[in-house]
Protein backbone atom coordinates (compact mmCIF):
# COMPACT_ATOMS: atom_id res chain seq x y z
CA UNK A 1 0.00 0.00 0.00
CA UNK A 2 1.44 3.38 -0.96
CA UNK A 3 0.47 7.01 -0.69
CA UNK A 4 0.12 9.44 -3.56
CA UNK A 5 0.90 13.08 -2.86
CA UNK A 6 -0.60 15.91 -4.86
CA UNK A 7 -1.32 19.62 -4.64
CA UNK A 8 -4.20 21.84 -5.48
CA UNK A 9 -3.99 23.93 -8.64
CA UNK A 10 -1.82 26.94 -7.89
CA UNK A 11 -4.61 29.47 -7.44
CA UNK A 12 -6.34 27.32 -4.82
CA UNK A 13 -3.07 26.37 -3.16
CA UNK A 14 -2.16 30.02 -2.89
CA UNK A 15 -5.60 30.81 -1.51
CA UNK A 16 -5.12 28.24 1.28
CA UNK A 17 -1.67 29.66 2.06
CA UNK A 18 -3.16 33.14 2.16
CA UNK A 19 -5.95 31.85 4.40
CA UNK A 20 -3.37 30.39 6.77
CA UNK A 21 -1.55 33.71 6.98
CA UNK A 22 -4.79 35.19 8.32
CA UNK A 23 -6.08 32.40 10.55
CA UNK A 24 -2.93 30.45 11.37
CA UNK A 25 -0.35 33.20 11.78
CA UNK A 26 1.81 31.01 14.03
CA UNK A 27 2.47 28.52 11.24
CA UNK A 28 6.04 29.86 10.70
CA UNK A 29 6.63 29.51 14.46
CA UNK A 30 5.64 25.85 14.22
CA UNK A 31 8.11 25.22 11.42
CA UNK A 32 10.87 27.07 13.29
CA UNK A 33 10.31 24.89 16.37
CA UNK A 34 9.53 21.60 14.65
CA UNK A 35 12.85 19.95 15.50
CA UNK A 36 12.50 20.98 19.11
CA UNK A 37 9.08 19.46 19.71
CA UNK A 38 8.85 16.78 17.01
CA UNK A 39 12.48 15.83 16.40
CA UNK A 40 12.00 12.54 14.54
CA UNK A 41 8.93 13.49 12.54
CA UNK A 42 8.94 14.46 8.87
CA UNK A 43 8.39 18.18 8.35
CA UNK A 44 4.81 19.27 7.79
CA UNK A 45 3.81 19.53 4.13
CA UNK A 46 0.67 21.27 2.87
CA UNK A 47 -0.59 18.73 0.35
CA UNK A 48 -3.24 16.09 -0.30
CA UNK A 49 -2.46 12.42 0.38
CA UNK A 50 -4.31 9.55 -1.26
CA UNK A 51 -3.84 6.00 -0.04
CA UNK A 52 -3.42 3.58 -2.92
CA UNK A 53 -4.47 -0.06 -2.98
CA UNK A 54 -7.70 0.35 -1.03
CA UNK A 55 -10.85 -1.69 -1.53
CA UNK A 56 -12.20 -1.31 -5.08
CA UNK A 57 -15.74 -2.42 -4.33
CA UNK A 58 -18.58 -0.66 -2.53
CA UNK A 59 -18.59 -2.02 1.00
CA UNK A 60 -22.16 -1.45 2.20
CA UNK A 61 -25.63 -0.47 1.08
CA UNK A 62 -27.71 -1.19 -1.99
CA UNK A 63 -24.72 -1.20 -4.35
CA UNK A 64 -22.50 -3.40 -2.21
CA UNK A 65 -20.02 -5.37 -4.32
CA UNK A 66 -20.13 -3.02 -7.32
CA UNK A 67 -17.05 -1.00 -8.27
CA UNK A 68 -16.56 2.24 -6.34
CA UNK A 69 -17.15 5.52 -8.17
CA UNK A 70 -14.20 7.53 -9.40
CA UNK A 71 -16.26 10.57 -10.47
CA UNK A 72 -19.33 12.10 -8.89
CA UNK A 73 -21.01 12.18 -12.33
CA UNK A 74 -21.16 8.35 -12.25
CA UNK A 75 -23.32 8.47 -9.13
CA UNK A 76 -27.07 8.93 -8.70
CA UNK A 77 -27.66 12.68 -8.34
CA UNK A 78 -29.07 12.31 -4.82
CA UNK A 79 -26.18 10.09 -3.80
CA UNK A 80 -23.68 12.59 -5.18
CA UNK A 81 -25.57 15.36 -3.42
CA UNK A 82 -25.16 13.60 -0.07
CA UNK A 83 -21.49 13.06 -0.77
CA UNK A 84 -20.99 16.69 -1.71
CA UNK A 85 -22.72 17.80 1.49
CA UNK A 86 -20.34 15.62 3.51
CA UNK A 87 -17.25 16.97 1.73
CA UNK A 88 -18.29 20.57 2.25
CA UNK A 89 -19.19 19.97 5.88
CA UNK A 90 -15.89 18.18 6.49
CA UNK A 91 -13.94 21.01 4.85
CA UNK A 92 -15.81 23.57 6.89
CA UNK A 93 -15.00 21.77 10.15
CA UNK A 94 -11.31 21.59 9.33
CA UNK A 95 -10.92 25.28 8.58
CA UNK A 96 -13.40 26.24 11.29
CA UNK A 97 -11.54 24.54 14.10
CA UNK A 98 -8.34 26.45 13.25
CA UNK A 99 -10.22 29.73 13.60
CA UNK A 100 -11.48 28.58 17.00
CA UNK A 101 -8.13 27.36 18.31
CA UNK A 102 -6.36 30.51 17.15
CA UNK A 103 -8.39 32.54 19.65
CA UNK A 104 -6.86 30.86 22.67
CA UNK A 105 -3.62 29.29 21.44
CA UNK A 106 -1.39 31.88 23.08
CA UNK A 107 -3.00 31.28 26.48
CA UNK A 108 -1.53 27.81 27.01
CA UNK A 109 0.44 27.55 30.24
CA UNK A 110 2.69 24.79 28.94
CA UNK A 111 4.78 25.28 25.83
CA UNK A 112 4.44 21.63 24.87
CA UNK A 113 0.63 21.82 25.01
CA UNK A 114 0.76 24.92 22.84
CA UNK A 115 2.96 23.33 20.18
CA UNK A 116 0.90 20.16 20.14
CA UNK A 117 -2.18 22.27 19.44
CA UNK A 118 -0.30 24.31 16.87
CA UNK A 119 0.76 21.16 15.03
CA UNK A 120 -2.79 19.90 15.22
CA UNK A 121 -3.99 23.17 13.66
CA UNK A 122 -1.53 22.79 10.79
CA UNK A 123 -2.77 19.25 10.22
CA UNK A 124 -6.38 20.46 10.24
CA UNK A 125 -5.31 22.93 7.54
CA UNK A 126 -4.03 19.99 5.55
CA UNK A 127 -7.29 18.12 6.12
CA UNK A 128 -9.24 21.11 4.83
CA UNK A 129 -6.85 21.20 1.87
CA UNK A 130 -7.57 17.52 1.28
CA UNK A 131 -11.31 18.20 1.08
CA UNK A 132 -10.80 21.16 -1.25
CA UNK A 133 -8.74 18.81 -3.40
CA UNK A 134 -11.81 16.59 -3.77
CA UNK A 135 -13.90 19.59 -4.79
CA UNK A 136 -11.29 20.83 -7.25
CA UNK A 137 -10.56 17.47 -8.89
CA UNK A 138 -14.09 16.56 -9.86
CA UNK A 139 -16.89 18.31 -11.72
CA UNK A 140 -19.74 18.88 -9.27
CA UNK A 141 -21.91 21.07 -11.43
CA UNK A 142 -24.26 18.17 -12.19
CA UNK A 143 -25.25 18.02 -8.52
CA UNK A 144 -24.77 21.61 -7.48
CA UNK A 145 -25.69 25.03 -8.79
CA UNK A 146 -22.28 26.16 -7.65
CA UNK A 147 -19.00 25.55 -9.39
CA UNK A 148 -15.99 24.09 -7.57
CA UNK A 149 -14.53 27.59 -7.67
CA UNK A 150 -17.52 29.02 -5.83
CA UNK A 151 -17.66 26.22 -3.30
CA UNK A 152 -13.98 26.52 -2.44
CA UNK A 153 -14.29 30.25 -2.20
CA UNK A 154 -17.27 29.97 0.14
CA UNK A 155 -15.49 27.50 2.41
CA UNK A 156 -12.42 29.69 2.67
CA UNK A 157 -14.63 32.67 3.43
CA UNK A 158 -16.45 31.00 6.34
CA UNK A 159 -15.78 32.29 9.79
CA UNK A 160 -16.80 31.27 13.28
CA UNK A 161 -20.56 31.81 13.15
CA UNK A 162 -21.01 30.87 9.51
CA UNK A 163 -19.65 27.32 9.44
CA UNK A 164 -21.83 24.40 8.49
CA UNK A 165 -21.87 22.62 11.86
CA UNK A 166 -22.87 24.15 15.17
CA UNK A 167 -19.80 23.03 17.11
CA UNK A 168 -17.60 25.11 14.81
CA UNK A 169 -19.59 28.28 15.36
CA UNK A 170 -18.90 28.49 19.07
CA UNK A 171 -16.02 30.71 20.05
CA UNK A 172 -13.37 29.42 22.44
CA UNK A 173 -13.18 31.28 25.73
CA UNK A 174 -10.08 29.66 27.20
CA UNK A 175 -7.31 27.18 26.45
CA UNK A 176 -9.45 24.60 28.27
CA UNK A 177 -11.82 24.84 25.29
CA UNK A 178 -8.93 24.03 23.00
CA UNK A 179 -7.95 20.94 24.96
CA UNK A 180 -11.48 19.63 25.55
CA UNK A 181 -12.35 20.30 21.90
CA UNK A 182 -9.49 18.02 20.83
CA UNK A 183 -10.53 15.29 23.25
CA UNK A 184 -14.25 15.48 22.48
CA UNK A 185 -14.99 17.11 19.11
CA UNK A 186 -12.00 15.69 17.25
CA UNK A 187 -13.20 12.31 18.48
CA UNK A 188 -16.36 12.80 16.42
CA UNK A 189 -14.00 13.58 13.56
CA UNK A 190 -12.32 10.22 14.10
CA UNK A 191 -15.67 8.45 13.79
CA UNK A 192 -16.62 10.36 10.66
CA UNK A 193 -13.28 9.73 8.99
CA UNK A 194 -13.40 6.04 9.93
CA UNK A 195 -16.86 5.74 8.42
CA UNK A 196 -15.91 7.67 5.29
CA UNK A 197 -12.96 5.34 4.80
CA UNK A 198 -15.39 2.92 3.16
CA UNK A 199 -17.04 5.59 0.98
CA UNK A 200 -18.45 4.43 -2.34
CA UNK A 201 -16.69 7.48 -3.81
CA UNK A 202 -13.14 6.20 -4.08
CA UNK A 203 -11.34 9.56 -3.90
CA UNK A 204 -13.08 10.19 -0.57
CA UNK A 205 -12.16 6.74 0.79
CA UNK A 206 -8.55 7.22 -0.32
CA UNK A 207 -8.38 10.60 1.42
CA UNK A 208 -9.24 9.19 4.83
CA UNK A 209 -6.31 6.98 5.99
CA UNK A 210 -3.72 9.74 6.41
CA UNK A 211 -6.30 12.07 7.95
CA UNK A 212 -7.17 9.31 10.43
CA UNK A 213 -3.53 8.78 11.37
CA UNK A 214 -3.16 12.47 12.08
CA UNK A 215 -6.46 12.58 13.95
CA UNK A 216 -5.11 10.03 16.45
CA UNK A 217 -2.56 12.62 17.54
CA UNK A 218 -5.24 15.33 17.75
CA UNK A 219 -7.14 13.26 20.30
CA UNK A 220 -3.93 12.72 22.23
CA UNK A 221 -3.31 16.49 22.20
CA UNK A 222 -6.55 16.75 24.15
CA UNK A 223 -6.47 13.69 26.38
CA UNK A 224 -2.88 13.94 27.62
CA UNK A 225 -3.15 17.54 28.90
CA UNK A 226 -6.51 16.67 30.48
CA UNK A 227 -4.92 13.75 32.31
CA UNK A 228 -2.13 16.01 33.56
CA UNK A 229 -4.62 18.67 34.62
CA UNK A 230 -6.62 16.08 36.58
CA UNK A 231 -3.50 15.00 38.44
CA UNK A 232 -2.59 18.60 39.22
CA UNK A 233 -6.15 19.40 40.31
CA UNK A 234 -5.99 16.45 42.71
CA UNK A 235 -2.77 17.85 44.12
CA UNK A 236 -4.44 21.22 44.74
CA UNK A 237 -3.16 23.18 41.75
CA UNK A 238 -4.48 26.73 41.79
CA UNK A 239 -4.80 26.84 38.01
CA UNK A 240 -7.46 24.56 36.60
CA UNK A 241 -10.02 22.76 38.72
CA UNK A 242 -12.12 19.68 38.09
CA UNK A 243 -15.14 21.99 38.04
CA UNK A 244 -13.56 24.04 35.23
CA UNK A 245 -12.98 20.88 33.23
CA UNK A 246 -16.47 19.56 33.97
CA UNK A 247 -18.10 22.75 32.75
CA UNK A 248 -16.03 22.73 29.58
CA UNK A 249 -16.95 19.09 28.93
CA UNK A 250 -20.60 19.98 29.51
CA UNK A 251 -20.27 22.71 26.90
CA UNK A 252 -18.80 20.47 24.19
CA UNK A 253 -20.07 16.91 24.65
CA UNK A 254 -23.68 17.79 23.66
CA UNK A 255 -22.37 19.50 20.52
CA UNK A 256 -20.25 16.46 19.73
CA UNK A 257 -23.28 14.17 20.03
CA UNK A 258 -25.22 16.41 17.64
CA UNK A 259 -22.49 16.24 15.03
CA UNK A 260 -23.61 12.67 14.27
CA UNK A 261 -26.93 14.00 13.03
CA UNK A 262 -30.44 13.19 14.12
CA UNK A 263 -30.66 9.87 15.94
CA UNK A 264 -33.42 8.80 13.55
CA UNK A 265 -31.30 9.35 10.44
CA UNK A 266 -28.25 8.07 8.64
CA UNK A 267 -29.96 5.34 6.64
CA UNK A 268 -29.49 7.19 3.37
CA UNK A 269 -25.72 7.33 3.76
CA UNK A 270 -25.64 3.60 4.52
CA UNK A 271 -27.90 2.80 1.57
CA UNK A 272 -25.70 4.85 -0.74
CA UNK A 273 -22.54 3.15 0.52
CA UNK A 274 -21.11 6.39 1.90
CA UNK A 275 -20.91 5.27 5.55
CA UNK A 276 -21.32 1.90 7.28
CA UNK A 277 -23.29 3.06 10.33
CA UNK A 278 -26.49 4.98 10.94
CA UNK A 279 -26.32 8.08 13.11
CA UNK A 280 -27.65 6.54 16.33
CA UNK A 281 -25.27 3.59 16.21
CA UNK A 282 -22.22 5.79 15.66
CA UNK A 283 -23.39 8.27 18.29
CA UNK A 284 -23.84 5.50 20.86
CA UNK A 285 -20.32 4.16 20.25
CA UNK A 286 -18.95 7.69 20.57
CA UNK A 287 -20.83 8.27 23.81
CA UNK A 288 -19.39 5.07 25.33
CA UNK A 289 -15.89 6.06 24.23
CA UNK A 290 -16.13 9.51 25.83
CA UNK A 291 -17.46 7.79 28.95
CA UNK A 292 -14.27 5.72 29.02
CA UNK A 293 -12.14 8.87 28.62
CA UNK A 294 -13.88 10.43 31.61
CA UNK A 295 -13.49 7.28 33.68
CA UNK A 296 -9.75 7.19 32.92
CA UNK A 297 -9.45 10.85 33.89
CA UNK A 298 -11.12 10.07 37.19
CA UNK A 299 -8.72 7.21 37.84
CA UNK A 300 -5.84 9.61 37.13
CA UNK A 301 -7.34 12.01 39.68
CA UNK A 302 -7.82 9.32 42.34
CA UNK A 303 -4.28 7.97 41.95
CA UNK A 304 -2.86 11.48 42.33
CA UNK A 305 -5.05 12.31 45.29
CA UNK A 306 -4.61 8.96 47.04
CA UNK A 307 -1.15 7.75 45.96
CA UNK A 308 -1.35 4.82 48.34
CA UNK A 309 -4.05 3.18 46.19
CA UNK A 310 -3.18 0.45 43.72
CA UNK A 311 -4.67 0.51 40.25
CA UNK A 312 -7.36 -2.00 41.22
CA UNK A 313 -8.14 -0.17 44.46
CA UNK A 314 -8.59 3.08 42.53
CA UNK A 315 -10.96 1.33 40.12
CA UNK A 316 -12.90 -0.19 43.00
CA UNK A 317 -13.17 3.21 44.69
CA UNK A 318 -14.35 4.78 41.45
CA UNK A 319 -16.98 2.04 40.99
CA UNK A 320 -18.21 2.63 44.50
CA UNK A 321 -18.37 6.42 44.10
CA UNK A 322 -20.21 6.04 40.78
CA UNK A 323 -22.70 3.67 42.39
CA UNK A 324 -23.30 5.43 45.70
CA UNK A 325 -22.61 9.07 44.75
CA UNK A 326 -21.23 9.50 48.27
CA UNK A 327 -17.86 10.23 49.88
CA UNK A 328 -15.15 7.67 50.55
CA UNK A 329 -11.56 8.11 51.73
CA UNK A 330 -12.20 11.85 51.70
CA UNK A 331 -13.13 11.90 48.02
CA UNK A 332 -16.67 12.91 47.12
CA UNK A 333 -18.50 11.87 43.95
CA UNK A 334 -18.78 15.60 43.25
CA UNK A 335 -14.97 15.90 43.25
CA UNK A 336 -14.84 13.80 40.08
CA UNK A 337 -15.81 14.33 36.46
CA UNK A 338 -19.25 13.07 35.47
CA UNK A 339 -20.35 12.09 31.98
CA UNK A 340 -23.32 14.25 31.00
CA UNK A 341 -26.58 12.48 30.25
CA UNK A 342 -26.94 11.94 26.50
CA UNK A 343 -30.00 14.25 26.52
CA UNK A 344 -28.35 17.07 28.50
CA UNK A 345 -28.28 20.56 26.91
CA UNK A 346 -29.28 19.27 23.50
CA UNK A 347 -30.72 21.40 20.75
CA UNK A 348 -30.73 18.96 17.88
CA UNK A 349 -31.88 15.40 17.43
CA UNK A 350 -34.46 13.48 19.42
CA UNK A 351 -33.71 15.16 22.80
CA UNK A 352 -33.62 18.69 21.32
CA UNK A 353 -34.83 21.25 23.87
CA UNK A 354 -35.83 18.62 26.41
CA UNK A 355 -34.99 19.99 29.84
CA UNK A 356 -32.74 17.20 31.04
CA UNK A 357 -30.08 17.85 33.65
CA UNK A 358 -26.46 16.83 33.61
CA UNK A 359 -27.21 13.61 35.47
CA UNK A 360 -30.46 12.85 33.67
CA UNK A 361 -32.85 14.60 36.05
CA UNK A 362 -35.77 16.27 34.29
CA UNK A 363 -37.12 19.79 34.71
CA UNK A 364 -40.59 21.19 34.05
CA UNK A 365 -39.74 24.82 34.71
CA UNK A 366 -37.51 26.75 32.30
CA UNK A 367 -36.05 29.03 34.94
CA UNK A 368 -35.14 26.10 37.15
CA UNK A 369 -33.46 24.43 34.19
CA UNK A 370 -31.56 27.60 33.33
CA UNK A 371 -30.44 27.84 36.95
CA UNK A 372 -29.15 24.28 36.61
CA UNK A 373 -27.29 25.21 33.42
CA UNK A 374 -25.78 28.17 35.24
CA UNK A 375 -24.19 25.65 37.59
CA UNK A 376 -23.05 23.38 34.76
CA UNK A 377 -21.69 25.59 31.97
CA UNK A 378 -18.72 27.96 31.88
CA UNK A 379 -19.58 31.58 32.68
CA UNK A 380 -17.88 33.13 29.64
CA UNK A 381 -19.80 30.76 27.38
CA UNK A 382 -23.12 31.72 29.00
CA UNK A 383 -22.30 35.36 28.27
CA UNK A 384 -22.05 34.63 24.54
CA UNK A 385 -24.47 34.71 21.66
CA UNK A 386 -24.64 30.95 21.15
CA UNK A 387 -26.04 30.43 24.62
CA UNK A 388 -28.41 33.37 24.34
CA UNK A 389 -29.91 31.89 21.20
CA UNK A 390 -30.36 28.54 22.93
CA UNK A 391 -32.11 30.17 25.90
CA UNK A 392 -34.45 32.18 23.67
CA UNK A 393 -35.40 29.10 21.66
CA UNK A 394 -35.81 27.00 24.79
CA UNK A 395 -38.27 29.53 26.20
CA UNK A 396 -40.26 29.48 22.97
CA UNK A 397 -40.36 25.68 22.90
CA UNK A 398 -41.30 25.45 26.59
CA UNK A 399 -44.09 28.00 26.07
CA UNK A 400 -45.48 25.99 23.19
CA UNK A 401 -44.78 28.75 20.70
CA UNK A 402 -42.45 26.58 18.71
CA UNK A 403 -41.95 22.85 18.29
CA UNK A 404 -38.52 21.45 19.09
CA UNK A 405 -37.81 20.36 15.51
CA UNK A 406 -38.50 23.85 14.22
CA UNK A 407 -36.38 25.42 16.95
CA UNK A 408 -33.59 23.00 16.11
CA UNK A 409 -33.52 24.43 12.62
CA UNK A 410 -33.61 28.08 13.63
CA UNK A 411 -30.88 29.77 11.78
CA UNK A 412 -28.93 32.92 11.43
CA UNK A 413 -29.77 34.93 8.38
CA UNK A 414 -26.52 34.77 6.52
CA UNK A 415 -26.01 37.82 4.46
CA UNK A 416 -23.68 38.46 1.65
CA UNK A 417 -21.63 41.48 2.55
CA UNK A 418 -18.78 43.33 0.94
CA UNK A 419 -15.26 42.22 1.68
CA UNK A 420 -12.54 40.30 0.04
CA UNK A 421 -12.09 36.68 0.89
CA UNK A 422 -8.62 35.14 1.04
CA UNK A 423 -8.97 33.67 -2.43
CA UNK A 424 -9.42 37.09 -3.83
CA UNK A 425 -12.33 37.83 -6.03
CA UNK A 426 -15.41 37.53 -3.98
CA UNK A 427 -17.71 38.54 -1.30
CA UNK A 428 -17.88 36.62 1.94
CA UNK A 429 -20.58 35.06 4.03
CA UNK A 430 -20.92 36.10 7.61
CA UNK A 431 -23.62 35.85 10.21
CA UNK A 432 -25.48 39.12 10.45
CA UNK A 433 -25.25 40.95 13.76
CA UNK A 434 -28.89 40.32 14.52
CA UNK A 435 -28.68 36.70 13.55
CA UNK A 436 -28.46 33.86 15.99
CA UNK A 437 -25.45 31.55 15.67
CA UNK A 438 -25.71 28.78 13.12
CA UNK A 439 -25.77 28.79 9.39
CA UNK A 440 -27.66 28.36 6.19
CA UNK A 441 -26.69 24.79 5.63
CA UNK A 442 -28.28 23.84 8.91
CA UNK A 443 -31.56 25.24 7.63
CA UNK A 444 -31.36 22.94 4.65
CA UNK A 445 -30.96 19.95 6.86
CA UNK A 446 -27.21 19.39 6.71
CA UNK A 447 -26.73 20.27 10.34
CA UNK A 448 -24.47 17.38 11.03
CA UNK A 449 -21.99 15.06 9.44
CA UNK A 450 -24.77 12.45 9.37
CA UNK A 451 -27.89 12.78 7.25
CA UNK B 1 -10.78 -16.94 28.15
CA UNK B 2 -12.82 -14.10 26.62
CA UNK B 3 -12.21 -13.31 22.97
CA UNK B 4 -9.16 -11.18 22.29
CA UNK B 5 -9.19 -8.47 19.65
CA UNK B 6 -5.98 -7.07 18.19
CA UNK B 7 -6.34 -3.47 17.02
CA UNK B 8 -4.38 -0.26 16.55
CA UNK B 9 -3.24 1.76 19.56
CA UNK B 10 -5.63 4.59 20.57
CA UNK B 11 -5.51 7.51 23.00
CA UNK B 12 -8.10 5.78 25.18
CA UNK B 13 -5.61 2.98 25.90
CA UNK B 14 -3.32 5.17 28.02
CA UNK B 15 -5.03 4.35 31.32
CA UNK B 16 -5.06 0.59 30.68
CA UNK B 17 -1.41 0.57 29.57
CA UNK B 18 -0.38 2.53 32.67
CA UNK B 19 -2.15 -0.10 34.80
CA UNK B 20 -0.70 -3.01 32.83
CA UNK B 21 2.82 -1.59 33.12
CA UNK B 22 2.29 -1.29 36.86
CA UNK B 23 1.14 -4.90 37.03
CA UNK B 24 4.22 -6.06 35.14
CA UNK B 25 6.87 -3.77 36.60
CA UNK B 26 5.40 -2.67 39.92
CA UNK B 27 5.78 1.08 39.30
CA UNK B 28 3.00 3.60 38.59
CA UNK B 29 4.33 5.76 35.75
CA UNK B 30 1.50 7.72 34.13
CA UNK B 31 3.71 10.55 32.85
CA UNK B 32 6.02 8.09 31.11
CA UNK B 33 3.15 6.47 29.21
CA UNK B 34 1.37 9.71 28.40
CA UNK B 35 4.55 10.86 26.72
CA UNK B 36 5.36 7.54 25.05
CA UNK B 37 1.88 6.85 23.75
CA UNK B 38 1.65 10.45 22.59
CA UNK B 39 4.83 9.84 20.64
CA UNK B 40 3.73 6.62 18.97
CA UNK B 41 0.28 7.94 18.12
CA UNK B 42 1.88 10.98 16.58
CA UNK B 43 4.33 8.88 14.58
CA UNK B 44 1.85 6.36 13.19
CA UNK B 45 -1.00 4.78 15.16
CA UNK B 46 -1.12 1.84 12.75
CA UNK B 47 2.40 0.76 13.72
CA UNK B 48 1.46 0.06 17.35
CA UNK B 49 -1.04 -2.55 18.46
CA UNK B 50 -2.97 -3.54 21.54
CA UNK B 51 -4.79 -6.72 22.54
CA UNK B 52 -8.17 -6.02 24.07
CA UNK B 53 -10.23 -8.48 26.06
CA UNK B 54 -13.58 -7.67 27.58
CA UNK B 55 -13.00 -3.91 27.07
CA UNK B 56 -9.57 -3.95 28.73
CA UNK B 57 -6.09 -3.83 27.23
CA UNK B 58 -4.25 -7.06 28.12
CA UNK B 59 -1.26 -6.59 25.87
CA UNK B 60 0.48 -3.96 23.81
CA UNK B 61 3.33 -3.59 21.38
CA UNK B 62 4.61 -0.17 20.36
CA UNK B 63 6.80 0.57 17.38
CA UNK B 64 7.40 2.56 14.23
CA UNK B 65 9.10 2.48 10.87
CA UNK B 66 12.40 4.36 10.73
CA UNK B 67 15.36 4.61 8.43
CA UNK B 68 18.71 6.30 8.23
CA UNK B 69 20.01 5.40 11.67
CA UNK B 70 23.44 3.81 12.10
CA UNK B 71 23.76 3.64 8.34
CA UNK B 72 20.68 1.42 8.10
CA UNK B 73 19.16 3.19 5.13
CA UNK B 74 16.41 0.72 4.33
CA UNK B 75 13.14 1.49 6.15
CA UNK B 76 12.81 -0.99 9.00
CA UNK B 77 10.05 -1.64 11.49
CA UNK B 78 11.19 -1.25 15.08
CA UNK B 79 9.43 -2.99 17.95
CA UNK B 80 10.35 -0.92 20.96
CA UNK B 81 7.97 -1.71 23.81
CA UNK B 82 6.09 -4.91 24.62
CA UNK B 83 3.83 -5.77 27.53
CA UNK B 84 1.41 -8.65 28.12
CA UNK B 85 -0.69 -9.18 31.22
CA UNK B 86 0.85 -12.10 33.16
CA UNK B 87 -2.66 -13.50 33.67
CA UNK B 88 -3.15 -14.09 29.95
CA UNK B 89 0.39 -15.14 29.00
CA UNK B 90 0.58 -18.37 27.07
CA UNK B 91 -2.37 -17.41 24.89
CA UNK B 92 -0.23 -16.35 21.92
CA UNK B 93 -1.18 -12.71 22.46
CA UNK B 94 2.41 -11.55 21.92
CA UNK B 95 2.58 -13.47 18.66
CA UNK B 96 -0.71 -12.01 17.44
CA UNK B 97 0.43 -8.49 18.35
CA UNK B 98 3.71 -9.04 16.52
CA UNK B 99 1.95 -10.35 13.41
CA UNK B 100 -0.26 -7.25 13.36
CA UNK B 101 2.86 -5.09 13.66
CA UNK B 102 4.66 -6.99 10.87
CA UNK B 103 1.70 -6.42 8.58
CA UNK B 104 1.64 -2.68 9.40
CA UNK B 105 5.39 -2.44 8.84
CA UNK B 106 5.09 -4.19 5.47
CA UNK B 107 2.39 -1.71 4.42
CA UNK B 108 4.79 1.11 5.30
CA UNK B 109 7.43 -0.33 3.01
CA UNK B 110 9.64 -1.99 5.63
CA UNK B 111 11.42 -5.15 4.57
CA UNK B 112 12.79 -6.05 8.01
CA UNK B 113 11.87 -5.72 11.67
CA UNK B 114 14.36 -4.85 14.39
CA UNK B 115 14.37 -4.83 18.15
CA UNK B 116 16.84 -4.77 21.06
CA UNK B 117 16.54 -7.02 24.08
CA UNK B 118 18.41 -7.07 27.36
CA UNK B 119 20.43 -10.19 28.10
CA UNK B 120 19.00 -10.02 31.59
CA UNK B 121 15.53 -10.90 30.33
CA UNK B 122 16.06 -14.09 28.31
CA UNK B 123 12.32 -14.74 28.07
CA UNK B 124 11.95 -11.71 25.83
CA UNK B 125 14.82 -12.84 23.61
CA UNK B 126 13.24 -16.30 23.37
CA UNK B 127 9.92 -14.75 22.44
CA UNK B 128 11.48 -12.82 19.57
CA UNK B 129 13.47 -15.84 18.42
CA UNK B 130 10.24 -17.81 18.28
CA UNK B 131 8.94 -15.16 15.88
CA UNK B 132 11.92 -15.64 13.58
CA UNK B 133 14.23 -12.91 14.86
CA UNK B 134 17.93 -13.68 14.69
CA UNK B 135 20.97 -12.03 16.27
CA UNK B 136 22.61 -9.42 14.08
CA UNK B 137 26.33 -8.66 13.86
CA UNK B 138 25.77 -5.33 15.56
CA UNK B 139 26.83 -4.66 19.12
CA UNK B 140 25.13 -2.03 21.22
CA UNK B 141 27.71 0.01 23.12
CA UNK B 142 27.24 2.40 26.02
CA UNK B 143 29.46 4.72 28.09
CA UNK B 144 28.05 6.07 31.30
CA UNK B 145 28.54 9.80 31.86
Amino acid sequence: MSTKTSRLPKRYHDAVVKWSETYLPDYPLLLENWERFFPKDPKFDLCAYREMGMCEEIECGALKGKLKFMRSGEMEPEQAGHLLGAIRAQASTEFGSIQQHQLTLSRAQEEEDQFWILRMMAEELRHGYQMLHLLAEDDWEAVSDESSDDMIEQILAMRTGSHILGAFNIEFDSFADSIVFCAVIDRVGKYQLSMQKISAYKPMAESMPQMLREEAFHLTAGVVPLRRWMARAAEGSPYITVDDMQRTLNKWIPRGLEMFGDERGGGTNVRYGLKPMKNAEAQEKYYREVEKVIRDLNVRYLRARLPELSSQEALDLLDSLEREHGTERGVAWDDLLRMPDIRFFRRRGVPAFQMVGQQGETYDDVDAYLKHLEDQLPGPYRAGRDYRQYVELLREVAAGDKVADAAAHELPALSRVGGVCPCSRAVRWVAGDDAPAGNGAERSGSAALGD
Amino acid sequence: MPEIEIRNLEDTDIGDIVALDETIGGAYRPEVWERRIGYYLRRDPECSAVAESDGRVVGFMLGEVRSGEFGLEEPAGWIEVVGVDPEVRGGAIGRRLAEAMFEAFRRRGASSVRTLVYDSVPDVASFFRSLGFEPEPLTPLIKNL
